[in-house]
């Protein structure tokens, strides 16, 4: 899973109230119901003092990869079979077996040429290699976390499904191992214990946790899938072995993704009306936006492996939303030419956004020079959001199927 | 609706306004002074040793053996080997647009390949077999393209991942008769604009996968 989600802020129903972040007595319990095993052992009491002062210091933006916790008795409700009559076992059992068959069991193993890599990558280059691999391991490794728990909750209602996400943390879990290691090349280790229970988990019901999560998993393939291509055919770029692993990787990544696309379509209350087009479209924009701007901010990365930031974005955004158009009632006109220059006005804005932090204004100052900016982002935002939308959607629901050719 | 967006877009700026000023600092990612594995009194390494063994379990819990694996793969569920599964589509969308679908044909052949495995999936261009599907052929466009396989479950999965595909089966003895293809010539026009950093893959791409290639026709 690749977390392209960090603009979505946790929001409970519509017309309620804004949920407030960390005083909310339910998201703690939920914080504290995903929890790794090895995490239930309590640590020694220096490490525990020393991890205390730790934890008040993790700061997260806007823009970083979240964790993720939902209501796991509504999960539980919409895939008992007794429930809900219409689940389509068929699609789930094959889903199975594709995930059992483990195409990538003997991928994931690692060489000399990593160190030897890491070693020659220096200067800005090596401190931003070292945050995509924080980043990227991060993002798996929040995946793993919320399919495990699935996996572990879901075993009595409906056991199919459930393997299905153990076997999905099974990839999660590698992919996070991998990556950690690629850090040890250059002296770093992610402490993923730690970050179990020190990050703040965001909350989404079901629904939202699927269209989250699609759209994360679909973006995560294009992601990988274009840069390895990009690097196959320009290998003079190719500065870290990690992105040689990136096409069998990524068709875990859009495995993922097809089952979550089959969960939804178990669920058509979450497909079909008009309140699924509005949300459909909204968690389009939140994901491309947050990418956009995440990779904005980080160009040297992209241009490190010879590739045009915003070029490769676009490609990535058309791409994931022409799959998105699969599954999704609508998505967004991502072609129209207009969607691209709201991405660079928002990029501009975040930029100055930025330069405001870098200042050294009293935080009184800071936060006045801001709102101008964030009233702009926010006006682009909207803006984008309301552009004409595509319908779409799996021709097995759609109205025009019989008229359909292939 | 609108309301409830922006909602979200007020929290947004909420958060904005928190947004850090300075680069935080990361108390989760440590230099290690040790290699990793040597070290069991560093926080760093103890935890992410447990995490790790917890991982290895997770997978060791949910991993099957090869020999289920391949019964799973290879026996297909339902029906015999009698029973071939296909889905079909036009050849542009089954050839030239879905370039994942090239990736997961190559996955597959080389896990075949890996495990020994009896190729059981094709492609067939033009099929005879449709003849036999008056309702489909009036659907689709042509030259037509099938993916067939004795592995059902598999075609299911393969008709959730292109969704844009006709599904459906049928039994015969006979392996030939049922990947009997009309011969033509498949051409496709160069994409108008094409704005990927790399190239299409390459046409042909998918003469391995024809039956007239495989061993056992």
């Amino acid at each position: 899973m690749v977390a392209e989600m960090a603009l979505v802020k946790p929001f409970s129903k519509f017309n309620t109230s804004i949920p407030k972040i960390g005083s909310s007595g339910r998201l703690k319990t939920r914080f504290l119901s995903v929890k790794m095993s090895s995490t239930a052992t309590p640590p020694p009491p220096t490490a525990a003092s020393k991890k205390k002062t730790q934890k008040q210091e993790i700061q997260e933006s806007l823009l970083t990869p979240r964790f993720y916790t939902t209501d796991f008795d509504e999960m539980e409700q919409l895939f008992n079979t007794e429930i809900n009559k219409n689940l389509n076992m068929a699609e789930f059992e094959a889903l199975l077996q594709e995930f059992k068959t483990d195409f990538n069991q003997t991928h994931f193993v690692r060489n000399k040429e990593f160190k030897e890599a890491a070693d020659k990558l220096q200067g800005p280059l090596r401190q931003i290699f070292v945050e995509f691999l924080e980043r990227s391991c991060t993002a798996e490794f929040s995946g793993f976390l919320l399919y495990k728990e699935l996996g572990r909750r879901l075993k009595k209602t409906n056991p199919v499904v459930a393997e299905i996400f153990s076997l999905m943390s099974r990839d999660e879990a590698r992919h996070a191992g991998f990556l950690n290691k690629g850090l040890s090349d250059f002296n770093l280790a992610l402490d993923l214990g730690f970050l179990t229970k020190a990050r703040k988990y965001t909350f989404f019901k079901p629904k939202f946790i699927f269209y989250a999560t699609y759209l994360s998993e679909k973006i995560g393939y294009w992601r990988y899938i274009t840069i390895y291509r990009h690097l196959k055919e320009n290998p003079e770029y190719q500065c870290y072995p990690i992105f040689k692993y990136f096409e069998n990787w990524c068709q875990d990544e859009n495995r993922h993704g097809d089952f979550f696309s089959a969960l939804m379509k178990a669920q058509p209350q979450f497909l079909n009306d008009w309140k699924a087009k509005l949300w459909s479209r909204f968690f389009c924009l939140s994901v491309y936006v947050t990418m956009y701007l995440n990779d904005c901010q980080r160009s040297a990365f992209y241009e490190g492996i010879g590739l045009n930031t915003k070029e490769f974005d676009m490609h990535v955004i058309i791409e994931t939303n022409r799959t998105t158009a699969r599954i999704f009632p609508a998505v967004l006109d991502v072609e129209n030419p207009e969607f691209k220059r709201k991405l660079d006005r928002m990029v501009e804005i975040n930029t100055k956004l930025l330069a405001v932090g870098d200042t050294d204004d009293t935080p009184l100052v800071k936060n006045l020079k801001r709102i101008p900016l964030i009233a702009a982002l926010a006006n682009e935002l909207l803006a984008a959001y309301l552009m004409k939308p595509i319908e779409s959607g799996s021709v097995d629901f759609a109205d025009f199927e019989p008229q359909l050719v292939y | 609706m609108l309301a409830s967006t922006t909602v979200s877009l007020g929290l947004l700026g909420s958060q904005l306004l928190y947004f850090p000023s300075h680069n935080p600092t990361k108390p989760f990612l440590l230099p290690l002074n040790k290699p990793l594995l040597k070290s069991p009194n560093s926080i760093t390494s103890s935890s992410f040793l447990k995490s790790r063994t917890s991982v290895r379990t997770a997978v060791a819990a949910v991993d099957s053996s090869d020999a289920a694996v391949k019964r799973g793969l290879q026996a297909g569920g339902e029906g015999g080997s009698n029973s071939y599964h296909f889905v079909v589509a036009n050849a542009k969308f089954m050839l030239d647009e879905e370039e994942h679908f090239q990736e997961l044909m190559s996955e597959r052949l080389r896990l075949y390949g890996e495990r020994n495995m009896e190729q059981d999936f094709w492609l067939v261009i033009e099929p005879k077999f449709l003849d036999k599907f008056p309702n489909i052929t009036k659907r689709l466009k042509r030259p037509a393209v099938a993916l067939v396989s004795t592995n059902g479950p598999w075609i299911t999965f393969m008709k959730l991942r292109l969704d844009r595909v006709l599904q459906d089966s049928f039994e015969t003895d006979n392996l030939e008769e049922a990947l009997a293809s009309s011969p033509i010539d498949i051409e496709f026009e160069k994409p108008e604009k094409w704005t990927a950093p790399y190239a299409k893959y390459e046409y042909g791409w998918w003469e391995p996968f024809l039956p007239s290639k495989t061993s056992n026709v």
